[in-house]
């Protein structure tokens, strides 16, 4: 009787413990989950939850299940603070991985390092993000940087047979510094180069039409965009309506992921096939094996044929935070801080690291001109390539 | 002291209780309700007692926020100097607008308001250079609190972090503000106020200058906004331009008339329920505009006198029936 | 100095934009000179009739002249909602305070798009344009696509035949009599409710086509109401209150001002746009063409 009771007693007194160490490690996401930002950041979140339930279906990490709170930042840098300050006072969330536009990282990013709390932000591009008076020691990014994508771009834009350049772009931190890294590093690469024109509608633009207007009675050959996500159809409908892509001849690079299966398929047949654009991810790109077999999961766990290419950097960012937390054998933010610097993960895209000195991941991203393919039923990249970042990022 | 004046205090006395509770999150909660119950009533100076019904004034709240956010980020000045700086520049704005506003009636009124409103939206989001643009101006550093916490170092009972210190500071200065706001409407001004809603024409008539006071009422409105803004850029941990986007006068204005725009304190009321509402809500499901729509409908067809007239309505029949037993 | 060509393509561009918006300001110009309100929900049916139009697309399935055919669906289709709406809530509202009607007009904009939300999702939708009008011409140095042209032509036709009713027909007499005094319209027998109905039904269609007509050129999006009814407003003020032709001039003077708008205070335009609101209201409180209310 008496080590029945033992029993009983232990099994009271360790409860607690037994609780504790089953606590679900909570990851907070705010996302646009609404508006024409939610084209990337529904399947942004999606992939971040597939990375979740099928690490806790192996058990999780540290023997604790991971639950992830997805909550909508409606693009808005205000919302995205609010959701994010919510998510760490009411639902004690552990980390935060997410947000999506360049005003909604820096802000949240604020929110995070006045609670000590790290924040990985899977999207945002701009550079103030992680620039030295603004980084500390819990803001991380898996995303590329608005350096990394002008200067990519301007690459690829000195091959073009053109001298005449015109910009547009949203008029906000990540249009004006991606903007303002394409036309540094082409001048350098290309000092022949001429910037015609840029225009600078307001961000979420409706009538594109007066600004095309401008742009093309300057007379471009070729034209650099950064409008990006359900954007970018608004304007390539309305762009394509007044001829301006047969104007330059299809010398029209946009990034902000112009050229994302989602995008084409979305427009169909109004796709102006032949422009070149980028994309994070193309379930078509199928370079690796871990890549296939990402691209198989996907497509099942999403139930679509053609998975999103944005799922990718709500996986990749919870697979850094996932690894650091083994890394650090803990789930304080202050370890886990400390064991993202330098940690090198093996992602569906390849090897990426995040470095020491800016808290930034050698991500790349993909581009190629766009054509038909009669495989599928819109335009892809091709042939697309991988940039890897490196040489860009200083 | 009359019931009403104790029943404030006890609601003042519990505000300053919060943090008690442990719970950062109900600090942060009840900080968010007493700024929006501020600017709730600074509108329902217009709109409850003066019968003017403003579609922009988000204007003033975001004026506010900004003056005090620039101020203290920017400039580095103390919040002493920086928080009245937003009375000061909402209430010159109202001045500058209503000036125009107080001209016309009723739906030209409320047009212009508007139009105002979209023009300090529309400098707030394009003028990168001073306001940060759309990316707005975060981190808006807290108020100087050094000599609480030393205080707090050696008294045992105060060790509170900054948000709880700041919560203090909120509760006590929006106390102050409603306890002016409650004044001023009823004092003769405020009454008068009343009139005017009543029948322009009559007090016209009795040889009131209707429209000096309504523009007064305007600008103190504005004066309050731009406080409650102030309060609400350091508590919100920066400042955005949507403070100032229509979207936010609405807001607002439903707060006013879900509480009651009838009485002093329906506005505040308005703003406890809704933001409380949104709470539960955005916990379980994204649509929160179809749950607000649905509770206004419902609302506009049952209880068209708000929160406030609903409890008053039915603590008045209680009231006859115990009398009457 | 820009050229002749450029000034045209760009006053092309701004007449564009000032008949779609004519579309949706008309109604709600509409509505506000029958009913005395300001139908906040309004962009929403814009919105919803770009919804419409693309789902009875899909419904279509390929074949000539269908997005015709869903542009009309999506419009009857709002027209109805708007009848079914005023019937069985907006009508008890008559009579009440301002304040709550407009209220009320909100929170079924609300209700209404997050709707839309859960029907469609938060993924943009794309329709193409109808293959009639997807090519374009030159003039005058100007690329002008066909269905640009076809919009700038469709806003003075809907502005005529509207003008047309209102003048010359038996409901555009009454129409015209309920927006002076309800009152004595009732008491000369005139069956005022059904009137009510069918001017927020005609207000609704106009608002749905509008939305089906633009989906065309621009993505049809979740928000796309809340910034279409600001601009909507814009319009209306500027022309006028209730005044057809004010709405049809405040739809091109807003067009006009944001195409050259960009081109000398590019950063500044939205900034312009209110401005002049707020300066029609200031010098001319009943629009440019409107009439002053009692």
């Amino acid at each position: 009787m008496l080590h029945v009771f033992t029993l009983f007693l232990a099994v009271v007194l360790a409860l607690p413990l037994v609780a504790e160490a089953q606590k679900p490690i909570k990851v907070g996401m705010p996302m646009p989950l609404s508006g024409p930002p939610a084209l990337f950041g529904e399947p942004a979140s999606k992939g971040a939850q597939m990375f979740v339930e099928e690490l806790n279906a192996k058990g999780g990490v540290l023997g604790r299940k991971v639950e992830l709170l997805i909550r909508d930042s409606k693009a808005d840098a205000n919302e995205a603070v609010r959701v994010a300050r919510e998510l760490i006072l009411k639902e004690n969330v552990d980390f935060l991985v997410g947000t999506l536009t360049s005003a909604e990282g820096p802000a949240v990013s604020v929110v995070a390092k006045e609670n000590k709390i790290v924040f990985i932000a899977p999207i945002p591009k701009t550079d103030q993000l992680t620039a030295p008076d603004k980084l500390h020691p819990y803001v991380f990014r898996v995303a590329a940087t608005t350096t990394m994508e002008g200067r990519s771009a301007a690459e690829i834009v000195a091959k073009w047979p053109v001298t005449k350049v015109a910009t547009i772009s949203f008029d906000y931190a990540y249009g004006q510094d991606v903007t303002k890294a394409f036309i540094e590093h082409l001048k350098k690469i290309k000092p022949s180069v001429e910037i015609v024109d840029q225009q600078w509608p307001k961000l979420g633009e409706q009538d594109y039409n007066p600004f095309i207007n401008a742009q093309m009675a300057k007379k471009p050959e070729a034209i650099f965009s950064s409008i990006w996500g359900g954007f970018f159809v608004t304007y390539s409908k309305q762009a394509k309506a007044l001829g301006v892509f047969d104007a330059i001849k299809y010398n029209f690079i946009g990034v902000g992921e112009a050229a994302t299966p989602e995008t084409t398929k979305s427009m169909g047949a109004d796709y102006p096939v032949g422009i070149w654009g980028n994309s994070y991810d193309a379930f078509y790109w199928g370079e690796t094996a871990a890549h296939r077999d990402y691209t198989a999961r996907l497509s099942k766990y999403l139930k679509d044929e053609y998975p999103s290419s944005w799922a990718v950097q709500g996986y990749i960012g919870m697979q850094f935070l996932t690894e650091a937390i083994k890394k650090a054998n803990s789930a304080d933010s202050d370890k886990v801080a400390k064991a993202l610097l330098g940690l090198a993960v093996e992602t569906p895209v390849g090897p990426l690291t995040i470095r020491e000195k800016d808290h930034q991941a050698n991500r790349g991203q993909l581009y190629g001109k766009t054509v038909k393919d009669p495989k599928y039923p819109f335009a892809i990249m091709k042939p697309v390539t991988y940039v890897d970042p490196s040489k860009f990022m200083d | 002291m009359t019931l009403r004046g104790l029943a404030a205090l006890v609601v003042f006395a519990a505000a300053l209780a919060v943090p008690a509770l442990g719970s950062r999150f109900y600090t942060f909660l009840a900080n968010d309700v007493i700024i929006w119950a501020l600017f709730a009533t600074s509108l329902n100076l217009l709109v409850g007692y003066t019968g003017l019904v403003s579609f922009g004034h988000a204007a003033y709240f975001g004026v506010g926020a900004y003056v005090t956010g620039i101020l203290m980020k920017k400039l580095a000045l103390p919040f002493v100097l920086a928080w009245p700086a937003a009375g000061v520049f909402g209430a010159a704005c109202a001045l500058l607008f209503g000036f125009f506003c107080v001209r016309l009636t009723r739906i030209y009124f409320a047009m212009l308001t508007l139009a105002f409103a979209q023009i300090v939206w529309a400098i707030c989001f394009k003028w990168n250079e001073l306001t940060g643009g759309e990316q707005g101006m975060p981190e808006i550093p807290y108020p100087d609190f050094g000599w609480l916490e030393r205080l707090g170092a050696s008294v045992p009972l105060l060790g509170w972090r900054t948000a709880e210190y700041f919560y203090f500071l909120t509760v006590v200065l929006v106390a102050v503000c409603l306890w002016v706001l409650h004044r001023i409407v009823t004092s003769p001004f405020g009454r008068m106020l009343t009139t005017i809603r009543e029948n322009a024409e009559r007090a016209e008539f009795i040889g009131v200058n209707v429209r000096r006071y309504e523009l007064a009422a305007f600008v103190l409105a504005g004066a309050f906004a731009g406080l409650a803004g102030g309060l609400f850029g350091i508590f919100n941990r920066g400042v955005f331009p949507d403070f100032a986007y229509w979207t936010k006068s609405s807001e607002v204005l439903i707060m006013t008339l879900l509480g009651g725009m009838g009485t002093f304190f329906g506005p505040s009321i308005g703003a406890l329920v809704l933001i409380l509402l949104n709470q539960q809500i955005v916990s379980y499901t994204e649509y929160w505009p179809l749950v607000l729509g649905t509770v206004l409908v419902v609302l506009l067809f049952g209880f068209p006198g708000g929160i406030a007239g609903a409890i008053g309505a039915l603590s008045g029949r209680v009231f006859r029936r115990v009398r009457s037993a | 100095m820009p050229d002749a060509s450029f000034v045209f393509a760009q006053s092309l561009s701004g007449l564009t934009a000032a008949m779609f918006l004519f579309l949706i300001a008309s109604g709600l110009s509409l509505i506000f000179g029958v009913l005395r309100v300001l139908n906040f929900a309004h962009g929403t049916f814009y919105m919803l009739g770009a919804y419409l139009a693309y789902q009875s697309m899909l419904w279509l399935g390929p074949g000539p002249g269908r997005f015709w055919l869903a542009a009309l669906g999506a419009a009857l289709g709002i027209a109805l909602l708007g009848g079914v709406v005023e019937r069985v809530l907006f009508r008890h509202l008559y009579g009440k305070e301002e304040l709550y009607q407009l209220l009320f007009t909100y929170a079924l904009g609300l209700i209404l798009s997050d709707a839309a939300k859960i029907f469609w999702g938060t993924q943009q939708k794309s329709v193409s344009r109808p293959p009639e009008l997807s090519g374009s011409f030159t003039l005058f140095g100007a690329t002008i696509p066909q269905y640009n042209l076809f919009i700038i032509m469709l806003g003075p036709a809907i502005a005529l035949a509207f003008w047309f009713v209102l003048q010359r027909t038996r409901a555009g007499r009454f129409i015209r009599a309920a927006a002076l005094d309800r009152e004595t319209l009732g008491a000369l027998g005139v069956n005022v409710d059904r009137l009510y109905t069918g001017v927020f039904m005609l207000a609704s269609f106009l608002g749905g086509l509008g939305g089906a007509l633009i989906s065309p050129m621009r993505a049809t999006t979740p928000g796309m109401d809340t910034e279409v009814i600001v601009e909507a407003f814009v319009v209306v003020v500027i022309g006028g209150l209730g005044s057809l032709w004010g709405t049809f001039l405040g739809a091109v003077v807003y067009g006009q001002v944001l195409s050259f708008g960009i081109l000398f205070f590019p950063r500044f335009s939205i900034f312009a746009v209110f401005a002049l609101m707020a300066a029609v209201l200031i010098i001319r409180p009943w629009g440019l063409l409107g009439r002053p209310l009692r």
